[in-house]
């Protein structure tokens, strides 16, 4: 038998493109229920509320393509925020600096569940439950419950709006979708990339290649840490404000995007563009039921049923692949 | 090239290792000895020493006393990837692939080829169409009968699974491959696959270290058998001289090492 170049179909490829159908089967479903759904500005408006889902779930995509999950992004994501708004107003930091301290503890906490993870072996689950709970306790305590307002104009510039053939699109969508894109290309074509996968896929095999599956790990945790930071500011510029209870939606929203976006939460199988598809399902579904006049206890209700959908598609592909 | 009347020439070589696990003594002074192109059997009962030896002569633990040489020079591995690094493969029993990813990935895992130039060394981009024609040139140079390098490993069976690591550990290996129970999680029709596959790996040339429990499956493909037993070395026997009974009887210390017939010792 000779080896070919071709490619063989399979799961794997019906399984990147299910959840882009998906997303184009509710934005047809809503365009029939409302007229004000398929609007240009409605469009925008999706993006710009998952822009912080969006670039969360970047984060959370990398920590379960390594098979494990972060239970704390949204937490960390608030506390990101608030450090960043009281350093610029309270202690009267550049704007500039109060931005980089502000990523600079989401890193940290990236950090912390990265060595808890690999030096002392805890389950992901239980350390990011407890990061979770300190990670509100001191962003409620720090900000004394308080809403930041009168920022800087730095703070909220990613908010700031452009006009591309018509439509105000925000620079923060954009900066989404290039930390997209440089994820995808990094995940998808270098060595540390595929390394992620492989740990994900195979821990113990991938160590005994000689690959320091413990160091990806910890670049992984702390790199998701770093874009939980990047979040924080375009929340920051989407509402405006410094908001101690933010977060408390995405924390969950963005796992349900990873999920819905098609990755494993099984570890080894995901395309992080997938992420952004899941997190504009999630999007289009509360900005469709909204238009709709659906109340918002639905729409929690709706997204329940989707990540349960979403995971069990991905138990029963899961078996056909063995 | 070695001349008709001296031995082949000894690739790697172990002599007086111990190992102690608190109060066991795992491995109790044993001697090893691979020559070039063979394939060199160990077996021996539960307990006699026959893993530590392997783990010890691939770097997964590192023996208390004694010394390992390796074409001739000393070596001192403090972890498999030391052994990998001086270019010892190990195949384990349980298929360590990663399979959720295709075959060439896992081919150059760890490994990986980056693009030339501006590509590889800032944007540090996989040369993957490289990898992919080097997979295909090596599995089709070991007679591998898969028909895509692209498909993912968990597409394949038992056995063209554990064909993917055999070929791996030949492709990467300077020196030596060890293969730790390679056919032990398989049927009998894989598991004769993956024999083929080893006699080819050792035809183009490299001496293969066999730790197996299938005395049929030794009896088919090694060259020499060393007996593990009470943590030293008992005897080295030659297949096409001993029944399989005579060595089974050694292996349990039913026959002791100096009543085995002279014959039957492996030169």
């Amino acid at each position: 038998m000779t080896h070919t170049l071709k490619t063989p179909f399979n799961l794997a490829r019906l399984g990147t493109l299910g959840p882009f159908i998906a997303l184009m089967l509710a934005c047809l479903f809503f365009a029939t229920q409302s007229d004000r759904f398929f609007t240009a500005q409605n469009l925008s408006l999706v993006l710009q509320q998952v822009m912080v889902v969006g670039v969360i779930a970047i984060g959370q995509t990398l920590i379960i393509l390594t098979a494990g999950i972060d239970l704390s992004c949204g937490m960390v994501m608030a506390l990101g925020s608030i450090v960043m708004t009281k350093f610029a107003t309270a202690l009267g930091l550049p704007p500039a600096l109060a931005i980089v301290c502000g990523i600079a503890v989401t890193t940290l906490f990236g950090l912390i569940n990265g060595l808890l993870v690999t030096r002392i072996k805890l389950p992901p689950f239980i350390v990011t439950l407890g990061t979770l709970n300190i990670a509100f306790a001191i962003t409620q305590l720090y900000s004394g419950s308080q809403t930041i307002t009168d920022l800087p104009p730095l703070l909220t510039g990613l908010g700031e709006t452009f006009r591309l053939g018509g439509t105000e699109v925000a620079w923060g969508a954009v900066l989404t979708i290039a930390l997209y894109g440089l994820v995808w290309f990094a995940l998808r074509e270098t060595a540390r990339g595929r390394h992620v996968y492989a740990v994900g896929n195979n821990a113990e095999a991938t160590r005994l290649t000689g690959i320091p599956t413990q160091r990806i790990l910890l670049g992984v945790y702390v790199i998701a840490g770093f874009f939980y930071g990047i979040a924080a500011l375009l929340s920051v510029a989407r509402t405006g404000v410094g908001d101690p209870n933010a977060g408390q939606t995405e924390n969950l929203d963005a796992i349900t995007a990873v999920v819905l976006g098609g990755t494993s939460l099984f570890g080894g199988r995901g395309v992080v563009l997938g992420s952004l598809v899941g997190a504009l399902i999630v999007g289009v579904f509360r900005n469709g039921l909204t238009l709709m006049g659906v109340s918002s206890v639905y729409q929690i209700l709706v997204t329940g049923i989707l990540v349960i959908l979403a995971v069990a598609a991905d138990q029963l592909s899961h078996k056909v692949a063995r | 090239m070695t001349s008709p009347n001296t031995s082949p020439r000894v690739v790697m070589q172990a002599t007086g290792l111990v190992k102690r696990y608190g109060q066991v003594t795992a491995l109790d002074g044993a001697d090893f000895e691979l020559r070039a192109g063979e394939i060199l059997a160990v077996i021996g009962d539960n307990g006699a020493g026959k893993s530590s030896l392997i783990k010890a002569l691939s770097g997964a633990v590192v023996p208390d006393e004694g010394e390992i040489r390796l074409d001739g020079v000393k070596v001192d591995f403090r972890s498999p990837i030391d052994a990998r690094r001086a270019g010892i493969e190990t195949v384990y029993q349980d298929l360590a692939v990663a399979p959720a990813m295709t075959i060439a990935e896992n081919l150059f895992l760890g490994r990986e080829l980056r693009r030339p130039g501006f590509l590889g060394n800032v944007l540090r981009m996989l040369d993957k169409k490289k990898m992919l024609e080097e997979s295909i040139a090596r599995m089709n140079d070991l007679k591998v009968g898969i028909r895509s390098m692209t498909q993912a490993v968990e597409t394949l069976s038992g056995g063209q699974r554990q064909c993917v690591s055999v070929a791996r550990a030949a492709a990467f290996a300077q020196h030596v491959v060890i293969m730790d129970e390679p056919t032990a999680a398989l049927g009998v029709k894989e598991g004769n696959m993956v024999l083929e596959l080893i006699r080819r790996v050792r035809d183009k040339g490299l001496p293969v270290v066999l730790i197996s429990h299938n005395m049929p499956h030794v009896f088919e493909i090694a060259d020499r058998i060393h007996v593990a037993r009470l943590g030293r070395r008992a005897a080295v026997l030659d297949p096409k001289k001993i029944s399989m009974s005579d060595t089974v009887a050694v292996m349990t210390g039913a026959m002791r090492p100096e009543d085995i017939p002279a014959e039957c010792l492996a030169h």
